[in-house]
């Protein structure tokens, strides 16, 4: 086993977690603590374990202390929602939940669930138990465990996507911690006498749980909705005969999170190294969970995801690790083929005569628009009459799933009166944003509140160009830890500071290659400068299907990334149009 | 020359010195031995219990006052300071520790009841009101008696109390020897003359001959003259409710040129307001009178241009003789027709010729407005802090906005000096340094208890306080937040509780907090804390009130009643204080 040899001090959170008792700290008292709508630094970490984050409204920061006022602190509460799936009921809860607590809207995540934002402290055990009333949980939906499993929307292959998402739903709850933390301190239930002194109460994770989050996602081809490059651990459906699934290939180490100007940290696509059999499969996840767990960086936490854990040891080591944990070595990986990792719109029938129904939802925000598409309240009244379920895409997107033909026009016409499927353009059905300011703590620039705008611009462009029904995947993030994906994306935007982005071109359209860094510190003219003399190259140049991501490699304006040791290599743009 | 007969070294602070040598060093010997009899006098008459070895026979007076603002308070000592003159031996009794038992005793009263809010007594006489309105108040035939009311006559039961104080002690069989008068904000010459004719009607025979010195009540004592007003400066102005809020509530502080006039915590300050100049022009607009710019200037800086009373609707019948506004009056329908109306309704519903003497005699001097400060001189020198909540809300199709707060929130920008006047508050006082206290003031009514704490830190106070404090939302309306976090880490404030009413879908107010705290509270009480309450009258501080009796009921295993005796048992112990509007 290759490690480093000399120990290193472990990062604080190590300690935190040690000596959290499984997750509770000082949680209790610090919910209780009416004095202020914060808790302490430590309690902050470990609710992310519990699937919230501490934040506070960034847009007020300047006015607050002059006003005599803290900080307006919100929490953002995060759903463990395996695979992106939720019943009626339970979106109305959710909605119910927004209206009263969370201010009027619902976020949909780039991991298919759902984000509120602003609940106040004092109101967090009342929304948690009203989630738990139907039968959902924030457990891990943040902090350093197995978050929020994925698996494909793709609507339209009923059977296999059933047999994904089974098997999304109980890998969740296989790595779902053990802990009764979460029910102790937020849904007033019983005391476990002693848990936080035992030592066995995590069979999985242990006291301390993982170096880093976790993230697992099921892909079935040709969609490569859930970006499962992206995965920590991603699984690939091999379809044999009538529609089953034979098994599945197994990619590893795929992740976007880096810093700005820290080159050690980049993003990295997974690598295929092999092939399960469905009834393998928990034992190959656990393999790969525990060898992260017991290799994985415990001192810094910038390079503590298992992407750099593979990079130290090698997809070898990781390969015989795998075979001695799981008891059986993988076998070749099978072949498959992806097209794209986006969503069709529209209505499609799945193999069974349901029908499913595709909403584009710009950035994944659902509220009532003024003079835009009232989506929360046009979903609730669908979720009224509607008798099938609600899955969130990995693209932000909600799809009105299993819907029986005889309510086809009553949901038609909701969809019409709440003007849900306002006419929009083929790159701003392929943009997707991070939620950055005003909430998140870590956003360095906008990215929800300005992309529209910035997608009318280039929409200009592109329609000059004569490229207007053109399918380019657009993603921006607020900062470069990248929860929008965008450096898989052939155009990517990742925020340096307020007003100014990086600007990521080159990578594949159906998400297996990274971009490079074309541009740095770009503003708005910039970008729309430097993408207009693309895509009138684009337009010029390009062959018969080519996708705009491989094109700009081709045409040599950037190097390609092979993988997440050379993102930083040979970055800048390579011709000068 | 100024004489300078205060030494240096008299028992005043240095600016009360100054301030008595302006006094006593130019006064002449006339004015010097008046001074010292009336201060003599007014040591006797101090020394409550004290027996005094009456050189002849006095007659008794007895002086009841209902105070909630401190007027009828301090018209009662110019009551007894005058009938001292006319050999009388006056009694003032604050009508919050009235016993039934001590009505039929004095054969000579002198009642002075302001009505608060709309038509209630004040809270702290609340009580002894009700007894004497229920069959309990004991027949007082051979009573002689006179009734001063104070009210607003913007509020529809004007001088109510008053008024019926005034009927009710002619039903238990007293004798009216002078006709009540009812007096509106500025009260001070009706009132002085008032005290001339009462005191006179209940003179005894050989009265009158010893040497009065007439006093012109109209004119304030030489104390009260240079207490203010003064002029200040506005040197921070910030609104402190977030950007998201609904709400604007002003933090300002004041500075002087010089010394600040003297206060402590739980005083009041009266800030003299002027109207918005928008509303004045459009008022004179409506009155076809826009082109007299004295009139204009005027209006806006002493005339109250905005309250609508019956008497102003019938100023206006009579100086114009609008048939219509008669009409109105005729009707019975006046009271109803101007509620939620201000004088520009009136001129544009029912418009007519009228000049501009007319138009002043409509309406009625400017009052100040007085405002809880919010800071202690022991922590900020010579400043003054005022929390001020604009006031705006619509009526009959037309956006009002409160002439102070307004004032203060729109126009009282930092830079700007504006006119301003201590007005103590010994109803609303700390205690003794290491007792405790329970401060309760949602919204605005947490002003006077940041001076409490401010107090308390400047002075090392050992005793506990805690803070009940509410407003709409957690985020957005949480006045002073910073602060109380501060004085909770360095331990001066020792507890915190708070509600806001629309942070979630159950509307949660600082009474409900009083409630889950009861055990608590009664645990401080029962240990000697005082109780205080700061803020809205109408609702909050009766709500408070019920809860804590409620409490005691709870908590101690009292029925009702003993638990209503165990919460009046603290207001006579000056122990459960209000301030509240």
């Amino acid at each position: 086993m290759a490690k480093d040899p000399s120990p290193k001090e472990l990062s604080s959170m190590e300690y935190l977690k040690a000596g959290s008792r499984y997750l509770r700290g000082n949680l209790a008292e610090d919910m209780a603590d009416t004095n202020t709508g914060a808790v302490s630094e430590g309690s902050a970490q470990l609710l992310k374990f519990h699937g919230m984050y501490l934040q506070d409204d960034r847009d007020l920061r300047p006015e607050r202390a002059k006003k005599k006022l803290d900080k307006a602190y919100g929490f953002m509460i995060r759903i463990r929602l395996p695979g992106g799936v939720l019943t009626t009921q339970q979106w109305l809860a959710l909605d119910g939940i927004a209206q009263t607590y969370a201010g009027n809207t619902l976020r949909l995540t780039t991991r298919q669930t759902f984000q509120m934002h602003g609940v106040l402290k004092f109101n967090v055990k009342t929304v948690l138990k009203r989630i738990n009333a139907v039968a959902l949980d924030t457990i891990a939906a943040c902090g350093d465990d197995t978050r929020g499993v994925m698996s494909v929307s793709n609507p339209y292959q009923s059977k296999v996507h059933a047999e994904a998402y089974d098997l999304a739903c109980r890998t969740s709850l296989h790595f779902k911690p053990r802990t009764h933390a979460y029910y102790e301190i937020f849904l007033d239930g019983e005391k476990v006498a002693g848990e936080g002194e035992r030592d066995d109460v995590e069979p999985i994770y242990g006291k301390t749980y993982m170096p880093r989050k976790f993230k697992i996602g099921f892909a079935v081809p040709p969609s490569n909705d859930i970006d499962v490059f992206s995965q920590d651990l991603g699984f690939i459906a091999i379809v044999g005969k009538n529609d089953t699934i034979v098994g599945w290939n197994v990619a590893i180490g795929g992740g976007m999170g880096m810093t700005h100007g820290e080159p050690e940290t980049y993003p990295r696509t997974g690598d295929v190294i092999g092939f399960c059999l469905p009834e393998d499969i928990f034992k190959v996840a656990e393999a790969v969970c525990t060898i992260q767990r017991d290799w994985g960086d415990r001192s810094n936490r910038k390079h503590a995801r298992l992407k750099y854990t593979v990079d130290d040891n090698g997809l070898d080591a990781f390969r015989a690790e795998i075979a001695k944990r799981a008891g059986k070595p993988l076998e070749k990986a099978r072949p498959y083929a992806f097209t794209s990792n986006g969503d069709r719109y529209g209505w499609t029938e799945g193999e069974d005569g349901k029908l499913h129904l595709t909403l584009f939802v710009e950035n994944g925000r659902v509220r009532d628009f003024p003079d835009g598409p009232q989506l929360l309240t046009g979903m609730r009244r669908i979720a009224e009459v509607h008798d099938g379920e609600i899955r969130v895409t990995a693209n932000q997107n909600l799809i009105i799933a299993n819907v029986s033909k005889d309510k086809r026009d009553a949901i038609e016409r909701l969809v019409k009166e709440y003007g849900l499927t306002s006419q929009s353009t083929a790159l701003r059905r392929n943009a997707m944003a991070c939620v950055a300011l005003p909430t998140c703590g870590l956003a360095l620039a906008e990215s929800e509140r300005y992309l529209p705008d910035l997608v009318t611009l280039l929409e200009q462009r592109l329609a000059a160009h004569g490229l207007a029904d053109e399918d380019i995947t657009l993603r921006m993030t607020g900062c470069p830890n990248g929860c929008a994906r965008p450096y898989i994306a052939e155009i990517g935007l990742v925020g340096k500071g307020p007003g100014r982005y990086n600007l990521y071109l080159g990578a594949a359209f159906d998400g297996s290659r990274l971009g490079k860094l074309f541009a740095e510190d770009l503003d708005n003219d910039a970008i729309v400068a430097a993408l207009d003399l693309l895509f009138a190259a684009f337009a010029k140049e390009r062959k018969p299907d080519e996708h705009f991501g491989d094109y700009v490699i081709r045409a040599g304006f950037v190097a390609a990334t092979r993988n997440g040791l050379d993102f930083h290599d040979r970055s800048g743009a390579q011709r000068a149009s | 020359m100024t004489a300078k007969p205060i030494p240096a070294t008299a028992p005043f602070a240095e600016d009360e010195i100054h301030i008595l040598n302006q006094v006593v060093g130019i006064a002449t010997p006339t004015q010097r031995a008046w001074l010292a009899g009336f201060l003599s006098g007014l040591d006797a008459a101090n020394a409550e219990a004290a027996p005094v070895a009456a050189p002849r026979t006095a007659e008794p007076l007895t002086i009841i006052y209902a105070t909630e603002s401190g007027n009828s308070e301090s018209l009662a000592a110019d009551v007894a300071k005058a009938a001292r003159k006319l050999s009388f031996k006056p009694t003032l009794i604050d009508m919050a520790d009235l016993d039934l038992a001590m009505w039929p005793k004095n054969k000579r009263l002198i009642v002075i009841a302001a009505t608060w809010g709309e038509g209630e007594p004040p809270a702290r006489a609340t009580a002894a009101y009700n007894e004497l309105m229920s069959d309990a108040a004991p027949r007082l035939d051979g009573v002689e008696f006179s009734v001063l009311a104070l009210g607003d006559s913007a509020y529809a039961d004007f001088c109510g109390v008053g008024r019926k104080i005034d009927a009710r002690l002619e039903a238990l069989g007293a004798k009216r020897v002078s006709d009540r008068v009812d007096c509106d904000l500025d009260f001070a010459e009706p009132a002085a003359r008032w005290i001339e004719t009462s005191l006179k009607a209940l003179a005894p025979p050989d009265a009158g001959r010893g040497t009065v010195i007439p006093v012109d009540f109209a004119q304030k004592s030489a104390a009260a003259s240079v207490l203010g007003p003064v002029e200040a400066e506005v040197t921070e102005h910030i609104n402190l409710n977030s950007s998201r809020s609904d709400k604007e509530t002003i933090h300002i502080e004041l500075s002087f040129d010089g010394a600040a006039p003297t206060y402590k915590p739980g005083d009041s300050l009266d800030i003299y307001p002027e109207n918005d100049p928008d509303y004045v022009v459009a008022f004179l607009k409506a009155a076809g009178l826009s082109e007299d710019a004295d009139l204009r200037d005027d209006l806006r800086k002493n005339r109250d241009v905005t309250t609508l009373s019956l008497k102003a609707l019938e100023t206006y019948a009579d100086v114009t003789g609008q048939q219509d506004v008669k009409a109105l009056i005729a009707s019975g329908e006046a009271a109803q027709w101007i509620a939620g109306r201000q004088l520009i309704d009136l001129i544009e519903t029912y418009p007519a010729a009228i000049t501009a003497e007319q138009l002043r005699k409509v309406t009625r001097p400017l009052a100040p407005r007085a405002y809880s400060i919010a800071s202690s001189m022991q922590e900020v020198g010579d400043e003054a802090h005022l929390l001020v909540s604009a006031v705006r809300y619509e009526t009959h199709g037309r956006q009002r906005k409160g002439v102070a707060s307004n004032y203060v929130a729109e126009r009282l920008k930092k830079g700007a000096r504006v006119k301003v006047k201590v007005k103590p508050n010994r109803h609303f006082v700390l205690p003794a340094a290491d007792k405790d206290v329970i401060m309760v003031g949602p919204g605005t009514g947490v002003a006077p208890f940041r001076a409490f704490v401010q107090e308390r830190r400047a002075t090392e106070a050992k005793g506990r306080s805690w803070l009940f404090f509410g407003d709409r939302r957690f985020n957005d309306d949480f006045l002073y937040q910073l602060e109380w976090q501060d004085a909770l880490k360095d331990g001066i404030l020792s507890r915190l509780d708070i509600a806001f009413s629309r942070d979630a879908t159950e509307k949660v107010y600082v009474q409900d907090r009083i409630w889950e705290r009861r055990a608590d509270i009664v645990a401080w009480l029962d240990g000697g804390a005082t109780f205080y309450v700061c803020g809205d009258a109408k609702a909050m501080a009766k709500d408070v009130r019920a809860t804590l009796s409620r409490a005691f009921a709870d908590v101690k295993g009292l029925d009702a009643e003993a638990a209503e005796l165990a919460v009046r048992d603290l207001e006579r112990n000056n122990r459960y204080q209000t301030d509240t509007y």
